[in-house]
């Protein structure tokens, strides 16, 4: 098995490398664009995190979300505005842009601007998003959906190689376990990375409980430093976590998106627990524990 | 009698692709009623063989869930570097290797080391039985 590079910026971004023995590298902002000036914020406050902390991070934020409960949730500051919003950080910051696309049709737009682009996690299998995905000629972040197992992703994976995309992160953001509940097996990171491709941690979206409060989703965000701890030792790639200056107040994902008063010290351990990890690799070597014997 | 005069020739055996999974693998033996499938690149280089044999073996070891074997790239589980027979060899040599080994299908190699047949035992049986007729 190939283990493959992905590169993340273009045009006057510097390139970020992701993939195997290389550093961590953080995905994160709010989950849904709220204004120029918040996301503006928000991108100056992680920002200088990740400088002190010493990690590079691609800002996420998204345009449109689709996939909210409840028809009367925020859903989200619209195509146009969203991706002006994106391309204008990319340019005061120098920061690659990620953010998803939940119709086909958006594909190009979000493509053109964005550095990175995310295929929603309920949307994973479907062929008409990956194809448009991949038509962007941008890296993938291919989100695992909740109701499928990892060594399936492989076939959506194929779909996208088929369309001639062969940059692509594969991320866990949990999987159903039963109704309104959802739990991350760590054994997925090892199974999606059998595919040759990086893998990555969604931990706040792994703590979501699914429209656990009738019209909106719940969720339980003193989990996210134990899961983030557990997937980084387990090999992950990159670390997205989506963030927030006031919670309570966010227009999406109230529940889930971590304080932002708590990331310098999640990813100061994130950062330190994979150079561990590396150290240990290059001590021990690769696991190589054989399946039968 | 050389093993070019009795293979299976290429399109009346299974041939798969190295990244045909496992289910698919199964389905394309089943086609041809033949217990081994034969994976190659694009320039029909040999890359490994797959047998009812190894099905059994693995059944009996492997652990993780039928979902999750079915998706496994068959060349995973391939026998990498099988026996095979060149086209020119004689039949009875290589009738008494496979013999000797248990084996009842043959990859065919050409001078190029190309997949261009399979040797299969019934026919075989069938023409050595008419040459003795």
């Amino acid at each position: 098995m190939e283990k493959k590079i992905v590169s993340v910026g273009y045009g006057d971004v510097k390139p970020i490398k992701i993939g195997d023995r290389l550093p961590l590298v953080y995905v994160g902002g709010p989950c849904a664009i709220e204004s120029k000036d918040h996301a503006f914020k928000m991108a100056e406050m992680i920002g200088d995190i990740c400088r002190r902390v010493g990690i590079e991070y691609i800002y996420k934020s998204c345009y449109d979300k689709d996939c909210r409960s409840s028809p009367t949730s925020f859903h989200g500051c619209g195509i146009d505005d969203g991706l002006q919003i994106l391309s204008d950080i990319r340019k005061e910051f120098g920061v690659p842009v990620v953010s998803d696309f939940s119709d086909p049709a958006w594909a190009a737009a979000t493509g053109e601007v964005c550095d990175l682009v995310q295929v929603p996690a309920y949307l994973c299998r479907q062929t008409s998003i990956l194809k448009a995905a991949a038509k962007t000629g941008k890296p993938i972040l291919l989100k695992k959906g909740q109701f499928m197992s990892p060594w399936n992703m492989k076939n959506s994976v194929r779909k996208l190689e088929a369309a001639d995309c062969h940059q692509i992160i594969l991320a866990d953001r949990g999987t159903f376990f039963g109704y309104n509940m959802l739990v991350n097996d760590m054994t997925c990171f090892p199974i999606m990375a059998y595919t040759g491709y990086p893998v990555c941690f969604d931990a706040s979206h792994s703590i979501q409980l699914p429209t656990s409060m009738g019209n909106i989703s719940g969720g339980q965000r003193e989990f996210i430093p134990h899961l983030v701890r557990s997937a980084v030792a387990n090999g992950i790639n990159v670390l997205f976590m989506e963030t927030h200056d006031n919670p309570l107040k966010a227009l999406s994902d109230a529940n889930t998106v971590l304080d932002i008063k708590y990331l310098e010290n999640i990813l100061s351990q994130a950062k330190r627990v994979h150079e561990v990890r590396l150290e240990l690799l290059e001590k021990y070597g690769e696991d190589n524990v054989h399946p039968q014997k | 009698m050389l093993v070019k005069e009795v293979m299976l020739p290429f399109g009346k055996f299974p041939v798969i692709g190295r990244t045909v999974i496992l289910k698919e693998a199964l389905e394309e033996m089943n086609k041809h009623s033949l217990g081994i499938v034969c994976v190659v690149d694009e320039e029909q280089t040999l890359l490994g063989i797959f047998t009812d044999g190894d099905i059994r073996r693995q059944l009996l070891s492997i652990q993780k869930p039928f979902s999750a074997f079915f998706i496994d790239d068959a060349l995973d589980h391939s026998t990498k570097t099988p026996l095979t027979a060149q086209i020119s060899d004689k039949v009875h040599d290589v009738i008494k290797t496979m013999g000797e080994r248990k084996i009842w299908d043959l990859p065919v190699l050409n001078e190029s080391r190309k997949l261009v047949g399979l040797l299969h035992l019934h026919p075989v049986v069938e023409a050595l039985f008419n040459e003795k007729l």
